[in-house]
């Protein structure tokens, strides 16, 4: 007896495509958020473990869930445990995206953090 | 099985059934299945814990677990048979009389 309904990420025997066993180039975008993960995620840290990062994932609504690249699903997560550990508030998030915006506004060329392939 | 029971090679074994809406890493396609077990894998702190931030501790058995295609798809099998390995730990495992 297998239950019904199950969460998105928990596909297996989904009607699906074959699978997609290219490699694949990490961008920069990709290693940082990698990085992220490593360095929150690491013993010594220990602000979240991979299983935390696994149910934030997990909990995403299926829109976004398909939407999203993988680093990217990566990304929601971090951030999503990054403010349920206290680290850092959606406030100070927002706030900071805000400024960077308006850099690179002011500035296109001279962009800290800016991402090149 | 009770806690801190040892399962040997060739167990049988059925996934228990349920479902959970919390962090769960027992496939729901296997729940319900019966398999046999290949090997114990150690004992690590309960990932359904850990995905909270709790410490999931007392530490789990983990065994790896394998199963028949046929059985898990029944007729929704479109190739031919093939072995389907899992890692699942101790509190999702039951007795199994002969895996069926």
């Amino acid at each position: 007896m297998t239950t019904g309904a199950h969460s998105v990420h928990d596909l297996g025997g989904d009607p699906a495509g074959p699978v997609d066993r290219e490699e694949h180039a990490r961008t920069l975008f990709d290693q940082r958020v990698d990085a992220m993960l490593r360095l929150l995620a690491h013993p010594q840290k220990g602000y979240f473990t991979v299983d935390a990062m696994r149910r934030s994932i997990e909990s995403l609504a299926p829109v976004d869930y398909h939407a999203l690249g993988y680093y990217e699903r990566w990304l929601r997560a971090v951030r999503q445990l990054a403010i349920e550990r206290g680290l850092v508030s959606a406030a100070e998030l927002e706030q900071r995206m805000t400024q960077i915006a308006q850099a690179r506004q002011a500035s296109p060329q001279n962009m800290p953090g800016q991402d090149r392939q | 099985m009770t806690p801190g029971s040892r399962l040997a090679a060739g167990t049988p074994v059925r996934v228990r059934t349920g479902d959970p809406r919390t962090h769960c890493r027992t496939p729901h396609y296997l729940r319900g299945k019966c398999g046999i077990v290949v090997r114990a894998l150690g004992d690590y702190p309960n990932p359904e814990e850990l995905a909270y931030h709790r410490p999931g501790m007392p530490a789990l058995a983990l065994y790896q677990v394998e199963f028949d295609s046929a059985q898990v798809w029944g007729d929704r099998l479109r190739e031919a048979p093939y072995r389907i390995v899992a890692d699942i730990f101790e509190h999702w495992l039951e007795p199994a009389g002969a895996a069926g």
